[in-house]
């Protein structure tokens, strides 16, 4: 049977396919859609599967790696920087090894699209050393979950498999297979010398995991796939920049002047790459997005890639840019410079969002403030210019006490501080930073932006909504953090709500601590609010002074002829937020 | 067959519904088909594009000047993507506007009665300029199979209107 599926849902076939019976993840563009499948597949297939969104992605790993010490099969997904979180138990795991099968799907976003960074999560496997597979269409990434699965047992290691955006987000016709019922049954064996190894024994345990990689890096030779009698050129391919390479080199028609090799296995990476290298007078690496399989070729005379500057460095790699590398090497003008598309329409928080009344309270609450933000939807709190710092994943909260102790360090009285974090990014990683901001005596503001979902990447669920254990209330958490100040707020409610915050900056600015106002309303996507009676127009006394059209900047609210504000009502959520913004109160809410 | 498409669209408007119908459709036909589509950050409003490639390709990603097909749900897109459109490609967008590419989908599915369905509206029109290579019926199965029930009916009167609506132009140009 053959049917479409996005590369996420292909994985999701994968990993049932491959037998697997605990399957984890966090959400995070582009690896979200992989659990969802796996959920789906699970409640129409009536599998004995536990499936869980775990609270982050170092308990993911964990739990589902212990699956596996149990010698069932096991799956953990998630995006490249959440693996950054679950690098720790990565290491470790590696040289403890498994007994079921164990894969790691770690999706990586060059361009970037959705993320931090453009990192190489195959980095981390071989830092971990730890076997990767680079899929270069969905097909592939499905049957390389499978096979992920083989290997990880044959060697007893944890495996990966590395897609990119363009395979998570890609959507093809997979071929399924059956997924069969496993009869393996959970058997702990204890071992103390590998499941909870003292440094004497991780000597030995890094050994095995060595000869373990030498090994694998034996039996997985690249594959030629054009294979010219005389070639002026080699290109060695893995993953979606094979894809590229391929396509290009038969339309324009190169199959007679260029070899061409494609690789699986990035890491650990066959040594009989020096023998191709070797028979041609010039190789060609196309790797995305660090040089990887460049940095462990051994004989490099002739060699081509990021390192000498062939290859860029940076952003995607496209067809053009392969075409143009490929022309370029072979001795032909590559002058022509075609025009990139300009830039568009930059991404802006949904009409009616309850986040942009949040972001708007706290700047006419604080307008002189800091304000250190986090990881979500609520990242678009940067057009308000509420939204000063983004790092990662909790740091908002951490960087509030950085701010805090920077400026108490040098004897000056700190400004008014307001944190914001989404409610999923406070279960993820806030709470150890609220724990240490009140452990460490800081004072600022937090706004915890409580919607109710993980938004950003498509509603899934958080901790504190319906699962198969007890909700976990944020409120009982920032108290549990040693929180004296904490307020619940809708803020819908737009005087209230900067009241409020007026009130918390008060309470941080003399010192009494960490401040918390939960503004908690439903995610209009995926949660429900009742939509409000009435129209709201834009009365005459408009003095055309652009407040709402551009500090605002609902997209629902647009600038007309000479600058008269519009209301676009296919886009109006009819939400009345705008009636708070205008200074006159030309903005008004009328019966019809 | 071998054929590149691009849409381009603003997030929100339904461009992954469309890449969706189009990709499974074309399936459907037999055809050997890869798609991509935007997720994340860059769907809430801004500016996205997806592709969708028929005929044994195995990167999805289109090349500037070689997409056969601009598909725009407004004027705006469908100039900053230009450069991806071949000489002599087809360029459809939603507007409006005089002349063969333009197609006044918002107007349209507000009179059918369904606002949302204008992506539908475009994507039936630009699915006539391939007939009689394709045929609307594996379309119209993919749109009642993908739509909620609630809109099931409203987004099949709008592929069908964006349909007839281009076979009546196309028969137009060809007196």
């Amino acid at each position: 049977m053959e049917r479409v599926l996005l590369g996420n849902e292909a994985m999701a076939w994968g990993i049932l396919e491959g037998g697997a019976t605990v399957v984890t993840s966090y959400p995070g563009t582009p690896a979200s859609e992989i659990l969802e499948m796996v959920q789906r597949i699970r409640e129409e297939q009536r599998l004995k599967v536990h499936v869980e969104w775990s609270v982050n992605e170092k308990v993911a790993f964990e739990v589902a790696l212990t699956n596996s010490y149990l010698g069932r099969r096991s799956a953990v997904a998630m995006k490249q920087v959440g693996l950054n979180v679950a690098l720790d138990p990565l290491m470790s795991a590696a040289y403890t090894g498994v007994k079921g099968g164990f894969v790691l799907i770690s999706a990586d976003d060059p361009g970037p699209y959705s993320s931090q960074t453009e990192q190489d999560s195959r980095y981390l496997a071989s830092f971990a050393k730890i076997p990767v597979f680079d899929p270069c269409c969905p097909q592939e990434a499905k049957e390389m979950v499978k096979r992920a699965f083989e290997l990880s047992e044959r060697y007893k290691l944890p495996v990966m498999v590395r897609p990119t955006s363009w395979i998570c987000h890609a959507r093809q016709g997979v071929s399924l297979g059956k997924i069969e019922p496993v009869d393996r049954f959970p058997s702990f064996e204890k071992a103390p010398e590998r499941w909870a190894a003292t440094p004497r024994f991780r000597y030995l345990l890094h050994r095995e995991l060595n000869d373990k990689i030498r090994d694998i890096a034996s039996r997985n030779a690249p594959e030629p796939v054009f294979l010219p009698e005389r070639a002026d050129l080699a290109v060695i391919a893995s993953g979606v920049p094979y894809a590229h390479a391929h396509d290009v080199i038969r339309a324009m028609g190169l199959e007679g002047r260029i070899a061409l090799y494609k690789v699986d296995l990035p890491y650990p990476l066959d040594h009989r790459i020096d023998e191709i290298v070797r028979k041609y007078p010039q190789t060609l690496i196309l790797e995305e997005t660090y040089p990887l399989m460049e940095l462990q070729v051994g004989y490099r005379e002739g060699l081509r890639g990021k390192l000498d500057l062939t290859v860029p460095s940076e952003g995607e790699l496209t067809p053009d840019a392969v075409a143009q590398i490929l022309s370029g090497l072979l001795g032909e003008d590559v002058t022509e410079r075609k025009a990139l598309p300009a830039a568009g329409k930059r991404p802006s928080l949904c009409p009616g969002c309850p986040h942009r009344a949040t972001f708007w309270a706290i700047r006419k609450a604080v307008p002189q403030g800091i304000y250190p933000s986090d990881i979500g939807c609520y990242t678009l709190g940067l057009n308000l210019k509420a939204v000063d710092t983004c790092l990662c994943m909790g740091a908002s909260i951490s960087q509030a006490t950085g701010l805090y102790h920077s400026f108490r360090s040098a004897g000056k009285s700190p400004p008014s501080i307001v944190a914001t974090i989404g409610d999923s990014t406070f279960f993820h990683s806030g709470v150890p930073a609220l724990i240490n901001a009140v452990h460490q005596g800081a004072s600022f503001v937090l706004v915890i932006l409580d919607n109710g979902t993980v938004a950003m990447t498509g509603g899934q669920p958080t901790p504190a909504t319906d699962g198969p254990g007890k909700r976990v209330r944020i409120e009982d958490l920032v108290s549990a953090c040693g929180v004296d100040f904490m307020r619940v707020v809708d803020p819908y409610e737009v005087p209230e709500l900067i009241r409020t915050v007026r009130e918390a900056d008060r309470y941080a600015r003399e010192g009494r601590g960490v401040a918390v106002v939960i503004s908690r309303a439903p995610c209009l996507i995926y949660g429900k609010r009742e939509r409000e009676q009435g129209e709201i127009i834009i009365a005459d006394d408009c003095t055309l002074c652009g407040l709402c059209t551009e500090k605002f900047e609902c997209p629902a609210l647009v600038k007309g002829p000479e600058g008269r504000p519009l209301i676009d009502r296919a886009l109006c959520a009819n939400c009345g937020l705008c009636l708070h913004v205008c200074p006159r109160g030309a903005i008004r809410r009328v019966e019809v | 067959m071998r054929l590149q498409i691009l849409l381009a669209g603003r997030g929100g408007e339904g461009i992954i519904f469309m890449t969706r119908i189009l990709t499974e459709g074309l399936f459907r036909c037999g055809h050997p088909v890869i798609s991509t589509e935007t997720h994340g950050m860059a769907m809430r409003g801004g500016s996205v594009i997806s592709q969708v490639k028929v005929g044994g390709y195995l990167s999805p990603m289109i090349r500037l000047g070689e997409a056969d097909l601009l598909l725009a749900t407004s004027p705006e897109e469908a100039d900053r993507n230009l450069p991806y459109l071949r000489r002599g490609g087809v360029l459809i967008v939603n507007a409006p506007l005089p002349g063969p590419t333009y197609i006044d989908a918002t107007g349209i599915s507000h009179r059918l009665g369904n606002p949302r369905g204008s992506n539908l509206v475009l994507l039936g029109y630009a699915l006539s300029q391939f007939n009689p290579l394709l045929s609307l019926t594996p379309f119209q199965d993919v749109v009642a199979e993908l739509s909620t029930p609630r809109y099931r009916l409203g987004n099949l009167r709008c592929l069908e209107e964006g349909w007839k609506l281009g076979k009546e132009q196309r028969g137009r140009e060809n007196l």
